[in-house]
Protein backbone atom coordinates (compact mmCIF):
# COMPACT_ATOMS: atom_id res chain seq x y z
CA UNK A 1 0.00 0.00 0.00
CA UNK A 2 1.56 3.49 -1.10
CA UNK A 3 3.58 4.82 2.13
CA UNK A 4 3.20 7.80 4.02
CA UNK A 5 6.03 10.46 2.75
CA UNK A 6 8.69 11.18 5.19
CA UNK A 7 9.38 14.33 7.48
CA UNK A 8 12.53 14.32 8.14
CA UNK A 9 14.86 15.28 4.51
CA UNK A 10 16.47 12.39 2.94
CA UNK A 11 20.20 12.96 2.54
CA UNK A 12 20.96 10.96 -0.03
CA UNK A 13 18.76 12.80 -2.59
CA UNK A 14 20.72 14.11 -5.64
CA UNK A 15 21.19 17.80 -6.07
CA UNK A 16 18.95 17.77 -9.04
CA UNK A 17 16.12 17.37 -7.27
CA UNK A 18 17.19 20.33 -5.23
CA UNK A 19 18.05 22.42 -8.31
CA UNK A 20 14.64 22.02 -9.81
CA UNK A 21 13.26 23.00 -6.99
CA UNK A 22 14.96 26.08 -6.07
CA UNK A 23 14.66 27.14 -9.61
CA UNK A 24 10.35 26.90 -9.23
CA UNK A 25 11.11 28.85 -6.44
CA UNK A 26 12.46 31.49 -7.70
CA UNK A 27 10.25 31.72 -10.59
CA UNK A 28 7.01 31.86 -8.44
CA UNK A 29 8.92 34.55 -6.31
CA UNK A 30 9.46 36.82 -8.79
CA UNK A 31 5.93 36.78 -10.12
CA UNK A 32 3.80 39.54 -9.28
CA UNK A 33 0.64 38.10 -8.17
CA UNK A 34 0.13 37.12 -4.30
CA UNK A 35 -0.42 33.36 -5.93
CA UNK A 36 1.34 30.48 -3.82
CA UNK A 37 3.84 28.21 -5.08
CA UNK A 38 3.07 25.01 -4.97
CA UNK A 39 4.24 22.54 -2.27
CA UNK A 40 7.47 20.21 -2.26
CA UNK A 41 6.08 16.80 -3.53
CA UNK A 42 8.55 15.01 -1.27
CA UNK A 43 6.45 16.34 1.71
CA UNK A 44 3.27 17.38 0.25
CA UNK A 45 -0.19 15.49 0.56
CA UNK A 46 -0.77 14.90 -3.63
CA UNK A 47 -3.84 14.11 -4.80
CA UNK A 48 -4.38 13.70 -8.25
CA UNK A 49 -7.82 14.64 -10.35
CA UNK A 50 -8.57 13.53 -13.67
CA UNK A 51 -10.19 16.50 -16.03
CA UNK A 52 -13.40 14.91 -15.96
CA UNK A 53 -13.91 14.75 -12.12
CA UNK A 54 -12.48 17.70 -11.61
CA UNK A 55 -15.10 19.47 -14.06
CA UNK A 56 -18.31 18.67 -15.40
CA UNK A 57 -17.27 17.24 -19.23
CA UNK A 58 -20.39 14.98 -19.81
CA UNK A 59 -21.72 17.24 -22.74
CA UNK A 60 -18.21 17.25 -24.42
CA UNK A 61 -17.62 13.60 -23.55
CA UNK A 62 -20.96 12.52 -25.42
CA UNK A 63 -19.19 14.03 -28.94
CA UNK A 64 -15.92 12.23 -28.09
CA UNK A 65 -18.18 8.82 -27.92
CA UNK A 66 -20.49 9.99 -30.76
CA UNK A 67 -18.18 12.13 -33.36
CA UNK A 68 -14.93 10.51 -32.37
CA UNK A 69 -11.42 12.35 -31.28
CA UNK A 70 -10.81 14.84 -33.64
CA UNK A 71 -13.94 16.13 -33.78
CA UNK A 72 -13.75 16.49 -29.74
CA UNK A 73 -10.85 18.23 -29.74
CA UNK A 74 -11.50 20.98 -32.35
CA UNK A 75 -15.01 21.42 -30.58
CA UNK A 76 -12.54 22.04 -27.02
CA UNK A 77 -10.46 24.16 -28.59
CA UNK A 78 -13.22 26.12 -30.62
CA UNK A 79 -14.39 26.88 -27.14
CA UNK A 80 -11.77 27.07 -24.97
CA UNK A 81 -12.18 30.58 -23.78
CA UNK A 82 -15.46 29.38 -22.07
CA UNK A 83 -14.96 27.82 -18.50
CA UNK A 84 -16.36 24.25 -18.15
CA UNK A 85 -19.02 23.70 -15.54
CA UNK A 86 -17.48 22.39 -11.86
CA UNK A 87 -17.43 18.66 -11.88
CA UNK A 88 -17.48 16.20 -8.91
CA UNK A 89 -14.13 16.38 -7.44
CA UNK A 90 -14.69 20.52 -7.78
CA UNK A 91 -16.00 21.16 -4.02
CA UNK A 92 -13.37 18.81 -2.80
CA UNK A 93 -10.75 20.41 -4.35
CA UNK A 94 -12.31 24.08 -3.06
CA UNK A 95 -11.89 22.06 0.41
CA UNK A 96 -8.29 21.34 0.19
CA UNK A 97 -7.72 24.94 -1.14
CA UNK A 98 -9.63 26.13 2.33
CA UNK A 99 -7.43 23.72 4.60
CA UNK A 100 -3.96 25.09 2.81
CA UNK A 101 -5.11 28.56 3.60
CA UNK A 102 -5.20 27.79 7.06
CA UNK A 103 -1.87 25.91 7.23
CA UNK A 104 0.09 28.73 5.49
CA UNK A 105 -1.14 31.16 7.91
CA UNK A 106 -0.04 28.75 10.65
CA UNK A 107 3.47 27.36 9.46
CA UNK A 108 4.58 29.52 6.79
CA UNK A 109 7.42 27.45 5.64
CA UNK A 110 6.06 24.36 5.95
CA UNK A 111 5.73 21.94 2.96
CA UNK A 112 3.41 19.75 4.29
CA UNK A 113 0.48 20.90 2.16
CA UNK A 114 -2.44 19.40 0.17
CA UNK A 115 -0.76 19.69 -3.58
CA UNK A 116 -3.63 19.47 -6.32
CA UNK A 117 -2.22 17.86 -9.81
CA UNK A 118 -4.24 17.86 -12.85
CA UNK A 119 -3.93 14.14 -14.30
CA UNK A 120 -5.60 13.54 -17.43
CA UNK A 121 -4.81 11.63 -20.64
CA UNK A 122 -6.33 14.17 -22.55
CA UNK A 123 -4.77 15.53 -25.87
CA UNK A 124 -3.01 18.69 -24.60
CA UNK A 125 -4.94 21.24 -26.71
CA UNK A 126 -7.80 20.63 -25.12
CA UNK A 127 -5.25 21.24 -22.04
CA UNK A 128 -5.82 25.18 -22.93
CA UNK A 129 -9.27 24.93 -22.01
CA UNK A 130 -8.91 23.13 -19.06
CA UNK A 131 -5.97 25.73 -17.80
CA UNK A 132 -8.18 28.29 -18.21
CA UNK A 133 -11.30 26.80 -16.58
CA UNK A 134 -9.06 26.45 -13.62
CA UNK A 135 -7.69 30.11 -13.62
CA UNK A 136 -11.50 31.04 -14.12
CA UNK A 137 -12.43 29.19 -10.98
CA UNK A 138 -9.20 30.83 -9.04
CA UNK A 139 -7.77 26.95 -8.05
CA UNK A 140 -4.28 26.46 -6.96
CA UNK A 141 -3.39 23.75 -9.48
CA UNK A 142 -0.30 24.33 -10.98
CA UNK A 143 1.19 20.47 -11.74
CA UNK A 144 -0.08 18.82 -14.51
CA UNK A 145 0.25 16.19 -16.60
CA UNK A 146 -1.86 15.85 -20.34
CA UNK A 147 -0.54 12.39 -21.86
CA UNK A 148 -2.09 13.02 -24.79
CA UNK A 149 -3.79 9.18 -24.32
CA UNK A 150 -1.52 7.28 -22.75
CA UNK A 151 -1.76 5.73 -19.22
CA UNK A 152 -1.04 7.76 -16.18
CA UNK A 153 -0.63 5.28 -13.71
CA UNK A 154 3.05 5.68 -14.10
CA UNK A 155 3.30 9.36 -13.71
CA UNK A 156 1.02 9.06 -10.68
CA UNK A 157 4.00 7.01 -8.82
CA UNK A 158 6.21 9.52 -10.33
CA UNK A 159 4.51 12.59 -8.75
CA UNK A 160 3.91 10.76 -5.27
CA UNK A 161 0.55 10.39 -5.81
CA UNK A 162 -1.45 10.06 -2.03
CA UNK A 163 -4.83 10.08 -3.56
CA UNK A 164 -6.46 9.31 -7.29
CA UNK A 165 -9.88 10.73 -8.36
CA UNK A 166 -11.36 9.75 -11.69
CA UNK A 167 -14.43 8.79 -13.36
CA UNK A 168 -12.54 5.67 -15.00
CA UNK A 169 -13.25 2.68 -13.28
CA UNK A 170 -10.42 0.57 -15.25
CA UNK A 171 -7.54 3.27 -14.39
CA UNK A 172 -8.68 3.23 -10.46
CA UNK A 173 -8.84 -0.53 -10.41
CA UNK A 174 -4.90 -0.07 -11.77
CA UNK A 175 -4.31 2.41 -9.68
CA UNK A 176 -5.13 0.41 -6.42
CA UNK A 177 -3.29 -2.50 -7.46
CA UNK A 178 -0.03 -0.49 -7.94
CA UNK A 179 -0.56 -0.09 -4.40
CA UNK A 180 -1.73 4.16 -4.65
CA UNK A 181 -5.36 4.88 -3.23
CA UNK A 182 -7.86 5.49 -5.76
CA UNK A 183 -11.92 6.08 -6.41
CA UNK A 184 -14.20 6.53 -8.95
CA UNK A 185 -16.11 9.80 -8.80
CA UNK A 186 -19.59 10.06 -9.01
CA UNK A 187 -21.81 13.05 -9.32
CA UNK A 188 -24.86 13.03 -6.53
CA UNK A 189 -28.28 13.49 -8.26
CA UNK A 190 -29.22 16.52 -6.09
CA UNK A 191 -27.24 19.47 -4.92
CA UNK A 192 -26.12 19.46 -1.12
CA UNK A 193 -25.00 22.99 0.48
CA UNK A 194 -21.42 21.85 1.83
CA UNK A 195 -19.12 23.34 4.36
CA UNK A 196 -16.51 25.91 3.28
CA UNK A 197 -14.54 26.61 6.43
CA UNK A 198 -13.95 22.60 6.71
CA UNK A 199 -12.90 19.88 4.87
CA UNK A 200 -15.05 16.82 5.71
CA UNK A 201 -14.10 12.66 4.87
CA UNK A 202 -16.23 9.45 5.11
CA UNK A 203 -14.70 6.57 4.68
CA UNK A 204 -16.30 3.60 4.41
CA UNK A 205 -14.80 0.89 6.97
CA UNK A 206 -14.39 -2.86 5.23
CA UNK A 207 -12.25 -3.22 2.24
CA UNK A 208 -11.72 0.93 2.07
CA UNK A 209 -9.92 1.69 5.60
CA UNK A 210 -9.64 -2.35 6.35
CA UNK A 211 -8.78 -5.12 4.35
CA UNK A 212 -11.81 -7.46 2.59
CA UNK A 213 -10.87 -10.25 5.20
CA UNK A 214 -14.08 -9.69 7.45
CA UNK A 215 -16.38 -9.30 3.88
CA UNK A 216 -15.01 -12.10 2.97
CA UNK A 217 -16.78 -13.95 5.95
CA UNK A 218 -19.77 -12.01 5.65
CA UNK A 219 -19.90 -13.36 1.67
CA UNK A 220 -19.11 -16.67 2.58
CA UNK A 221 -20.47 -17.61 5.75
CA UNK A 222 -23.19 -15.38 6.43
CA UNK A 223 -23.47 -12.70 9.20
CA UNK A 224 -23.73 -14.75 12.95
CA UNK A 225 -20.20 -16.70 11.61
CA UNK A 226 -18.86 -12.66 10.64
CA UNK A 227 -20.38 -11.69 14.35
CA UNK A 228 -18.71 -14.63 16.53
CA UNK A 229 -15.44 -14.34 14.48
CA UNK A 230 -14.58 -10.25 15.21
CA UNK A 231 -15.44 -10.96 18.53
CA UNK A 232 -13.01 -13.63 18.65
CA UNK A 233 -10.64 -11.86 17.43
CA UNK A 234 -11.31 -8.54 18.80
CA UNK A 235 -8.19 -7.67 19.18
CA UNK A 236 -6.14 -8.67 16.29
CA UNK A 237 -5.79 -5.70 14.00
CA UNK A 238 -7.42 -5.73 10.91
CA UNK A 239 -4.96 -5.61 7.66
CA UNK A 240 -4.93 -2.49 6.13
CA UNK A 241 -7.08 -1.33 2.95
CA UNK A 242 -6.10 1.33 -0.05
CA UNK A 243 -7.58 4.19 1.58
CA UNK A 244 -5.76 3.98 4.94
CA UNK A 245 -2.56 5.77 3.78
CA UNK A 246 -4.81 8.47 2.83
CA UNK A 247 -6.54 8.79 6.59
CA UNK A 248 -2.52 8.55 7.74
CA UNK A 249 -2.02 12.02 5.46
CA UNK A 250 -5.05 13.29 6.77
CA UNK A 251 -4.36 12.53 10.28
CA UNK A 252 -0.52 14.11 9.83
CA UNK A 253 -2.00 17.70 8.93
CA UNK A 254 -4.82 17.48 12.04
CA UNK A 255 -1.94 17.37 14.16
CA UNK A 256 -0.64 20.63 13.06
CA UNK A 257 -3.26 22.35 13.58
CA UNK A 258 -3.75 20.64 17.38
CA UNK A 259 -0.18 21.61 17.92
CA UNK A 260 -1.81 24.95 17.43
CA UNK A 261 -4.56 24.69 19.94
CA UNK A 262 -6.79 24.89 17.23
CA UNK A 263 -8.27 21.57 17.90
CA UNK A 264 -11.89 23.11 18.03
CA UNK A 265 -11.77 24.75 14.65
CA UNK A 266 -10.01 22.62 13.14
CA UNK A 267 -10.79 22.22 8.85
CA UNK A 268 -10.29 18.76 8.73
CA UNK A 269 -12.93 16.17 9.97
CA UNK A 270 -12.90 12.16 9.42
CA UNK A 271 -15.96 10.02 9.58
CA UNK A 272 -16.11 6.08 9.18
CA UNK A 273 -19.56 5.25 8.16
CA UNK A 274 -19.48 1.55 8.43
CA UNK A 275 -22.44 -1.27 8.58
CA UNK A 276 -20.63 -2.81 11.65
CA UNK A 277 -23.01 -3.14 14.85
CA UNK A 278 -21.43 -0.99 17.44
CA UNK A 279 -21.65 -4.22 20.17
CA UNK A 280 -20.98 -6.95 17.86
CA UNK A 281 -18.18 -5.89 15.54
CA UNK A 282 -17.50 -2.57 16.37
CA UNK A 283 -14.74 -3.04 19.25
CA UNK A 284 -12.35 -4.58 16.86
CA UNK A 285 -12.40 -1.49 14.23
CA UNK A 286 -11.86 1.24 16.70
CA UNK A 287 -8.96 -1.35 18.14
CA UNK A 288 -7.07 -1.65 14.90
CA UNK A 289 -7.26 2.06 14.48
CA UNK A 290 -5.60 2.55 17.81
CA UNK A 291 -2.83 -0.21 16.78
CA UNK A 292 -2.51 1.86 13.78
CA UNK A 293 -1.71 5.19 15.86
CA UNK A 294 -4.73 7.24 14.20
CA UNK A 295 -7.83 8.81 15.15
CA UNK A 296 -11.06 9.20 13.54
CA UNK A 297 -12.98 12.12 14.27
CA UNK A 298 -16.48 10.49 14.64
CA UNK A 299 -17.60 7.05 14.08
CA UNK A 300 -20.93 5.73 13.25
CA UNK A 301 -22.16 2.09 13.09
CA UNK A 302 -25.00 1.52 11.43
CA UNK A 303 -25.68 -1.93 11.64
CA UNK A 304 -27.14 -2.82 8.31
CA UNK A 305 -29.22 0.65 7.78
CA UNK A 306 -28.70 2.65 4.82
CA UNK A 307 -26.32 5.07 4.92
CA UNK A 308 -27.47 7.65 2.74
CA UNK A 309 -29.67 9.39 5.14
CA UNK A 310 -26.82 9.63 8.06
CA UNK A 311 -24.36 10.92 4.91
CA UNK A 312 -27.01 13.51 4.08
CA UNK A 313 -26.49 14.93 8.04
CA UNK A 314 -22.74 14.41 7.62
CA UNK A 315 -22.57 16.66 3.95
CA UNK A 316 -19.17 15.71 3.79
CA UNK A 317 -17.04 16.46 0.38
CA UNK A 318 -16.48 13.24 -0.17
CA UNK A 319 -17.87 9.18 0.54
CA UNK A 320 -15.56 6.30 -0.18
CA UNK A 321 -17.14 2.98 0.24
CA UNK A 322 -16.59 -0.17 -1.98
CA UNK A 323 -19.84 -1.33 -2.77
CA UNK A 324 -21.81 0.15 -5.57
CA UNK A 325 -24.96 -0.52 -3.22
CA UNK A 326 -24.00 1.98 -0.67
CA UNK A 327 -22.62 4.72 -3.58
CA UNK A 328 -25.99 4.56 -5.31
CA UNK A 329 -27.84 5.30 -1.74
CA UNK A 330 -25.53 8.15 -1.16
CA UNK A 331 -25.61 9.34 -4.46
CA UNK A 332 -29.45 9.53 -4.22
CA UNK A 333 -29.30 11.69 -1.31
CA UNK A 334 -26.85 14.29 -3.02
CA UNK A 335 -23.71 12.50 -1.22
CA UNK A 336 -20.37 13.30 -3.56
CA UNK A 337 -19.42 9.46 -3.56
CA UNK A 338 -16.31 7.74 -4.66
CA UNK A 339 -16.33 3.65 -5.23
CA UNK A 340 -13.29 1.77 -4.34
CA UNK A 341 -13.20 -0.74 -6.39
CA UNK A 342 -10.97 -3.23 -4.16
CA UNK A 343 -12.02 -6.64 -2.30
CA UNK A 344 -14.73 -9.11 -2.77
CA UNK A 345 -17.69 -7.03 -2.61
CA UNK A 346 -16.88 -6.37 -6.21
CA UNK A 347 -17.87 -9.66 -7.35
CA UNK A 348 -21.33 -8.74 -5.17
CA UNK A 349 -24.30 -7.04 -6.53
CA UNK A 350 -26.78 -6.32 -3.36
CA UNK A 351 -25.36 -9.66 -1.83
CA UNK A 352 -25.77 -11.79 -4.85
CA UNK A 353 -22.42 -12.88 -6.42
CA UNK A 354 -22.37 -11.60 -9.84
CA UNK A 355 -21.69 -14.50 -13.02
CA UNK A 356 -18.76 -12.71 -14.42
CA UNK A 357 -17.74 -13.77 -17.56
CA UNK A 358 -14.11 -14.72 -18.01
CA UNK A 359 -12.43 -11.17 -18.23
CA UNK A 360 -10.41 -11.09 -21.79
CA UNK A 361 -6.63 -10.13 -21.71
CA UNK B 1 20.44 5.63 -30.69
CA UNK B 2 20.89 8.15 -33.83
CA UNK B 3 19.86 4.42 -35.97
CA UNK B 4 16.64 4.10 -34.93
CA UNK B 5 16.05 7.73 -35.22
CA UNK B 6 16.90 7.28 -38.97
CA UNK B 7 14.64 4.37 -39.02
CA UNK B 8 11.97 6.02 -37.26
CA UNK B 9 12.49 8.92 -40.10
CA UNK B 10 12.37 6.66 -42.88
CA UNK B 11 9.38 4.70 -42.16
CA UNK B 12 7.43 8.46 -41.71
CA UNK B 13 8.79 9.52 -45.21
CA UNK B 14 7.61 6.13 -46.91
CA UNK B 15 4.29 7.08 -44.54
CA UNK B 16 4.17 10.26 -45.70
CA UNK B 17 4.53 9.07 -49.59
CA UNK B 18 1.45 6.61 -49.12
CA UNK B 19 -0.54 9.07 -48.22
CA UNK B 20 0.51 11.55 -50.92
CA UNK B 21 2.16 10.53 -53.83
CA UNK B 22 3.02 14.47 -54.43
CA UNK B 23 4.37 14.58 -51.54
CA UNK B 24 6.74 17.17 -50.96
CA UNK B 25 7.55 17.22 -47.18
CA UNK B 26 10.33 14.43 -46.19
CA UNK B 27 12.59 14.45 -43.63
CA UNK B 28 16.32 14.92 -45.41
CA UNK B 29 19.48 13.35 -43.27
CA UNK B 30 22.53 14.71 -43.63
CA UNK B 31 25.38 13.39 -41.98
CA UNK B 32 28.32 14.99 -40.94
CA UNK B 33 31.12 14.15 -39.10
CA UNK B 34 34.52 16.35 -37.94
CA UNK B 35 36.14 13.64 -36.76
CA UNK B 36 39.50 13.41 -39.27
CA UNK B 37 39.75 9.83 -38.26
CA UNK B 38 36.44 9.36 -39.23
CA UNK B 39 37.01 11.25 -42.40
CA UNK B 40 39.90 8.67 -43.65
CA UNK B 41 37.80 6.13 -43.55
CA UNK B 42 34.81 7.98 -45.34
CA UNK B 43 34.52 5.30 -47.44
CA UNK B 44 33.48 2.82 -45.14
CA UNK B 45 31.43 5.36 -42.98
CA UNK B 46 29.30 5.26 -46.24
CA UNK B 47 29.27 1.78 -47.12
CA UNK B 48 28.47 1.42 -43.77
CA UNK B 49 24.95 3.10 -43.43
CA UNK B 50 24.09 1.08 -46.47
CA UNK B 51 25.00 -1.50 -45.14
CA UNK B 52 22.25 -0.84 -42.25
CA UNK B 53 20.03 -0.10 -44.42
CA UNK B 54 19.70 3.83 -43.54
CA UNK B 55 18.51 6.08 -45.61
CA UNK B 56 20.99 9.45 -45.98
CA UNK B 57 21.13 11.54 -48.64
CA UNK B 58 24.41 13.30 -48.00
CA UNK B 59 28.05 12.83 -46.25
CA UNK B 60 29.61 15.82 -45.20
CA UNK B 61 33.25 16.11 -43.87
CA UNK B 62 33.64 19.49 -42.31
CA UNK B 63 36.70 20.54 -39.94
CA UNK B 64 35.90 21.38 -36.08
CA UNK B 65 36.10 25.20 -37.23
CA UNK B 66 33.94 25.55 -40.20
CA UNK B 67 31.80 22.60 -40.05
CA UNK B 68 28.86 25.35 -38.47
CA UNK B 69 29.42 26.59 -42.26
CA UNK B 70 28.97 23.17 -43.71
CA UNK B 71 25.24 22.88 -41.70
CA UNK B 72 24.56 26.42 -43.25
CA UNK B 73 25.27 26.00 -46.98
CA UNK B 74 23.27 22.70 -46.35
CA UNK B 75 20.53 24.14 -45.30
CA UNK B 76 20.50 21.99 -42.27
CA UNK B 77 17.31 22.95 -40.24
CA UNK B 78 17.89 20.85 -36.91
CA UNK B 79 21.15 19.74 -35.96
CA UNK B 80 21.49 16.23 -33.52
CA UNK B 81 24.60 15.43 -31.47
CA UNK B 82 25.94 14.17 -28.54
CA UNK B 83 28.55 16.81 -27.97
CA UNK B 84 27.50 19.38 -26.11
CA UNK B 85 30.41 22.30 -27.56
CA UNK B 86 29.48 21.41 -30.88
CA UNK B 87 25.36 22.06 -30.45
CA UNK B 88 26.38 24.94 -28.41
CA UNK B 89 28.47 26.79 -31.46
CA UNK B 90 25.80 25.95 -34.07
CA UNK B 91 23.24 27.40 -32.01
CA UNK B 92 25.06 30.49 -31.56
CA UNK B 93 25.71 31.01 -35.26
CA UNK B 94 21.85 30.21 -35.62
CA UNK B 95 21.27 26.70 -36.32
CA UNK B 96 18.89 25.11 -33.88
CA UNK B 97 20.28 21.95 -32.43
CA UNK B 98 19.83 19.40 -29.95
CA UNK B 99 21.01 16.92 -28.08
CA UNK B 100 21.21 13.13 -28.35
CA UNK B 101 21.47 11.62 -24.79
CA UNK B 102 22.18 8.38 -23.98
CA UNK B 103 19.49 7.20 -21.95
CA UNK B 104 18.44 4.12 -19.92
CA UNK B 105 14.83 3.76 -20.77
CA UNK B 106 15.06 3.27 -24.77
CA UNK B 107 12.30 5.29 -26.84
CA UNK B 108 9.67 3.54 -28.85
CA UNK B 109 10.36 2.12 -32.05
CA UNK B 110 7.54 3.07 -33.72
CA UNK B 111 6.55 6.66 -32.81
CA UNK B 112 9.25 9.72 -33.02
CA UNK B 113 8.72 11.49 -29.63
CA UNK B 114 9.97 15.32 -29.82
CA UNK B 115 10.38 16.96 -26.71
CA UNK B 116 10.10 20.83 -26.25
CA UNK B 117 11.70 21.38 -23.10
CA UNK B 118 11.52 24.87 -20.72
CA UNK B 119 13.58 25.78 -17.68
CA UNK B 120 13.89 28.97 -15.97
CA UNK B 121 17.53 28.70 -15.07
CA UNK B 122 20.16 28.26 -17.91
CA UNK B 123 23.15 26.02 -16.43
CA UNK B 124 25.84 27.32 -18.62
CA UNK B 125 27.56 23.73 -19.25
CA UNK B 126 24.56 21.98 -19.93
CA UNK B 127 24.51 22.26 -24.23
CA UNK B 128 22.85 24.90 -26.41
CA UNK B 129 21.58 28.20 -25.13
CA UNK B 130 17.23 27.57 -25.34
CA UNK B 131 15.81 28.62 -28.71
CA UNK B 132 13.24 31.44 -28.38
CA UNK B 133 10.40 31.99 -30.95
CA UNK B 134 12.17 33.14 -33.93
CA UNK B 135 15.13 30.65 -33.87
CA UNK B 136 12.53 27.79 -34.03
CA UNK B 137 9.94 28.90 -36.54
CA UNK B 138 10.72 27.81 -39.73
CA UNK B 139 11.35 24.56 -38.45
CA UNK B 140 8.41 24.24 -36.33
CA UNK B 141 6.23 25.32 -39.05
CA UNK B 142 7.68 22.34 -41.93
CA UNK B 143 7.57 20.21 -38.53
CA UNK B 144 4.06 20.43 -37.56
CA UNK B 145 2.72 20.59 -40.77
CA UNK B 146 3.85 16.74 -40.81
CA UNK B 147 2.62 15.67 -38.03
CA UNK B 148 -0.51 17.17 -39.20
CA UNK B 149 -0.44 14.84 -42.17
CA UNK B 150 -1.22 12.21 -39.09
CA UNK B 151 -4.40 11.75 -37.44
CA UNK B 152 -4.50 12.45 -33.77
CA UNK B 153 -4.44 8.90 -32.37
CA UNK B 154 -1.90 5.91 -33.58
CA UNK B 155 0.45 9.03 -34.81
CA UNK B 156 4.32 7.84 -35.80
CA UNK B 157 5.11 11.36 -34.99
CA UNK B 158 4.43 13.30 -31.29
CA UNK B 159 5.65 16.00 -29.74
CA UNK B 160 5.69 16.43 -26.18
CA UNK B 161 5.93 19.70 -24.12
CA UNK B 162 7.53 19.63 -20.14
CA UNK B 163 7.72 22.90 -18.43
CA UNK B 164 10.28 22.11 -15.29
CA UNK B 165 10.18 25.01 -13.27
CA UNK B 166 7.11 27.78 -14.56
CA UNK B 167 3.66 27.98 -13.36
CA UNK B 168 0.73 26.63 -15.30
CA UNK B 169 0.18 30.05 -17.03
CA UNK B 170 3.82 29.67 -18.37
CA UNK B 171 3.45 26.25 -19.67
CA UNK B 172 -0.58 27.33 -21.19
CA UNK B 173 1.58 30.60 -22.74
CA UNK B 174 4.51 28.17 -24.24
CA UNK B 175 1.61 26.06 -25.51
CA UNK B 176 -0.18 28.62 -27.17
CA UNK B 177 3.15 30.50 -28.70
CA UNK B 178 4.04 26.58 -30.00
CA UNK B 179 0.43 26.43 -31.67
CA UNK B 180 0.80 29.38 -33.62
CA UNK B 181 4.52 28.70 -35.01
CA UNK B 182 2.45 25.46 -36.40
CA UNK B 183 3.34 22.86 -33.70
CA UNK B 184 0.50 21.68 -31.79
CA UNK B 185 1.65 19.62 -29.16
CA UNK B 186 -0.04 16.47 -28.06
CA UNK B 187 1.41 15.97 -24.50
CA UNK B 188 2.13 18.37 -22.28
CA UNK B 189 3.32 18.39 -18.58
CA UNK B 190 3.78 21.35 -16.60
CA UNK B 191 6.03 20.03 -12.86
CA UNK B 192 6.64 23.51 -11.53
CA UNK B 193 9.94 22.47 -9.36
CA UNK B 194 8.49 18.47 -9.07
CA UNK B 195 12.03 16.60 -9.51
CA UNK B 196 12.29 15.86 -13.02
CA UNK B 197 14.21 12.29 -12.65
CA UNK B 198 10.83 10.25 -12.06
CA UNK B 199 9.36 11.50 -14.84
CA UNK B 200 11.48 11.54 -17.81
CA UNK B 201 12.27 8.33 -18.43
CA UNK B 202 8.52 7.78 -18.78
CA UNK B 203 8.66 10.23 -21.41
CA UNK B 204 10.88 8.64 -23.50
CA UNK B 205 11.64 11.76 -26.36
CA UNK B 206 13.95 10.72 -28.88
CA UNK B 207 15.62 14.18 -28.60
CA UNK B 208 14.80 16.95 -26.82
CA UNK B 209 15.28 20.87 -27.99
CA UNK B 210 15.83 23.55 -25.52
CA UNK B 211 13.10 26.37 -25.89
CA UNK B 212 12.69 29.42 -23.97
CA UNK B 213 9.72 31.67 -24.76
CA UNK B 214 8.96 33.93 -21.67
CA UNK B 215 10.74 36.54 -20.67
CA UNK B 216 12.03 35.73 -17.05
CA UNK B 217 13.67 39.07 -16.09
CA UNK B 218 10.45 41.41 -14.65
Amino acid sequence: MSEIKPIESAPTEDSAEETDWAAAKAFFDSLKTEKPRPPKPRYAVTIAVSSRTLFNMVEERKIYEEEGLEKYVAHQVEHESEPLKPGAAFPFVKALMTVNTRLRALYPDSEELFDIVLMTNNHAQVGVRLINSINHYDLTIERFCMTGGKSPIGYLKAYMTNLYLSKDSEKVTEAIEEGIAAATMFMPDTETQLSDTQLRVAFDGDAVLFSDESEIIVKKHGLDTFFQHEKQFENKPLAQGPLKCFLEALGKLQRKFYAKNERMNCPIRTFLVTARSAASSGARVLKTLRSWGLEIDEALFLAGAPKGPLLQKIRPHIFFDDQMFHIEGAKELGTISAHVPYGIGQKYNRGKLIEQPEKKE
Amino acid sequence: MARKLLMLMHEMNERLQQESAKELLQFDVVLITTDSQQQQQSSSIISSTKHHGLEISRFCFANEEDFVESLQTNNVQLFLTSDKSEASQATQKGVLSALLDHQEASPPSDQLRIMFCEDAIIQPDTGPTPANREAIQGFAAQLGEIRRRFSLADSPLCFILVTAHGSKDSCASSLLTLRSSGISVDEAYCLAGAPRDPIMPLLQPHFTIRISFSDLEE
